[in-house]
């Protein structure tokens, strides 16, 4: 390891747990919190895609293990806790990420497959999230930190989208509620609401060309965000001692887009 | 009272609460013809579409929905860790359904004649509240989803708002002071007949045709964070 043994970066020493992390935003928050120190399990729904991420920051030198999970389903994210705290001695920093269900649709014919995908892997996969690491999140004391991916259409909702918004509300609920039950333990909850760079956004972007420039244009710093530099620089901070005294936040990354809040 | 919904139709769901019976005997002083509709004929989208329609076909046109059903086990308050998959379910997931079928079926009767909504929220959503997780996250999931229904459904003459009222009027044990960091400016809770149905019935009624998709506290001047 080119990097084994250093003990000055903000994350040493620290695990965490990033799902969703096979892509997008999750690989970047995994990439930085890895360069920062952090064990990082790459809790990935399919291997295939969670695997050429743990490959990835291995191959930096840095600590990661891919461990398959359906983030949606209580066993599964149960023994990838237990197999993470079997790993590494313990977990700090959990960061919810996996999101499945954000194709086109009207409110009137939404039907209940496309919101169950909505409400299973925003509201369903947070609430097992916080739930099973509990424990772990609660012996690391100050250390510990739970991190919940939103969107600033869990604030203003989203025309074209309309079941997203509400499930993205819901976990900004969630962490102001875990922050005040579990401030007094010293564990932090945020939320970050990222525009970056993803596989998704590129598909969106082949399909209508004229969005990207929309996008860019609405944007303060009219540039689309990296996941690793611009939305895993955020996770870093808040998982590190610099963001312990920050709790129950939604911290919208997004180059100065939304401003609503 | 002014009789600003005179002869409108207005369907009021969940009426367990003096909350919600208020706003109804409110409403009524409004001029409004008030149905209401029991949580039990919500929990799915054929049978909300029919309680809806069943409205229509006995009283007219439904012009307004107010909707404030939440399962009363909502207000228990459990710490996250001991929260089991069936409360889980019956807070986050039945809430949401719940919105989701009375929105679909208000759309059903309203979309050829316009309409508005108003769903009844909660602070405790807006600010969070310790072992109320579960609460606060349906809260805003259902405040939220009002909103998007407001995006969508502008073009089809549907309104759809959120009245915050004070937490004091749901049993869940939070009171005004811990929302936020003064008093209530104006003192107290306030009583849903005189002072909630009134800003409900402003909402539901022709005057506020352009306001749609905003949350209204009417809590006393607790909740000023935008």
């Amino acid at each position: 390891m080119v990097t084994g043994g250093r003990t000055d970066r903000a994350l040493d020493g620290r695990t965490a747990i990033v799902t969703g992390a096979g892509q997008g935003v999750g690989r970047g928050i995994a990439l930085a919190l890895a360069a920062a120190g952090a064990n990082v399990v790459i809790a990935a729904r399919r291997a295939t895609t969670g695997e050429p991420v743990a490959e990835e920051i291995r191959a930096r030198g840095d600590e990661a293990v891919c461990i398959e999970t359906d983030c949606t389903v209580r066993a599964d994210m149960e023994a990838c806790v237990a197999a993470t705290v079997g790993r590494y001695g313990a977990l700090e920093i959990v960061v919810h990420n996996a999101f499945k269900g954000g194709r086109a649709h009207r409110l009137e014919d939404l039907d209940l497959d496309l919101w169950d995908e909505n409400s299973r892997t925003a509201a369903w996969a947070s609430f097992y999230s916080a739930q099973i690491a509990y424990p772990h999140l609660a012996a690391a004391g100050d250390h510990g930190r739970l991190i919940l991916i939103t969107s600033p259409a869990g604030v203003e909702a989203s025309v074209g989208i309309p079941a997203y918004g509400p499930v993205k509300a819901a976990q900004r609920a969630l962490a102001k509620s875990l922050a005040r039950e579990w401030g007094p333990l010293g564990v932090t909850v945020n939320c970050i609401a990222p525009v970056a760079e993803t596989p998704a956004l590129a598909y969106a972007f082949e399909e209508r060309p004229e969005l990207k420039t929309r996008v860019e244009m609405r944007t303060a710093l009219r540039r689309i965000g990296d996941a690793e530099a611009d939305i895993g620089g955020v996770a870093v901070f808040l998982a590190s001692r610099a963001g312990g005294y920050v709790t129950g936040q939604t911290i919208v990354c997004d180059g100065g887009s939304f401003m609503g809040l | 009272m002014d009789a600003n919904l005179f002869g409108r139709v207005v369907v009021v769901t969940g009426g367990d609460l003096p909350l919600v019976a208020g706003l109804a005997a409110g409403l009524a002083g409004s001029g409004a013809i008030v149905v209401t509709l029991d949580a039990d004929t919500l929990g799915s989208r054929p049978a909300a579409e029919a309680a809806f329609a069943a409205v229509a076909a006995e009283y007219g046109a439904v012009h307004g929905v107010v909707h404030a059903a939440v399962d009363p086990i909502a207000y228990e308050r459990v710490p996250m860790h001991e929260v089991d998959d069936a409360r889980w379910d019956a807070v986050w997931e039945q809430t949401l359904r719940r919105a989701l079928f009375v929105l679909q079926a208000g759309h059903t009767q309203m979309r050829s004649a316009g309409g508005a909504f108003v769903f009844v929220g909660s602070p405790v959503g807006m600010a969070g509240a310790a072992e109320l997780a579960p609460y606060a996250a349906a809260m805003e999931g259902v405040r939220v989803l009002a909103k998007s229904a407001a995006r969508q459904w502008g073009a089809d003459g549907i309104r759809v708002n959120v009245l915050a009222p004070a937490p004091e009027h749901v049993p869940a044990g939070v009171a005004s002071g811990e929302l936020a960091l003064s008093p209530p400016a104006l003192g107290g809770a306030g009583d849903p007949a005189d002072d909630l149905a009134p800003v409900a019935a402003w909402l539901l009624s022709d005057d506020a045709h352009f306001v749609t998709g905003v949350t209204v506290p009417a809590d006393g001047g607790v909740w000023m964070a935008g």
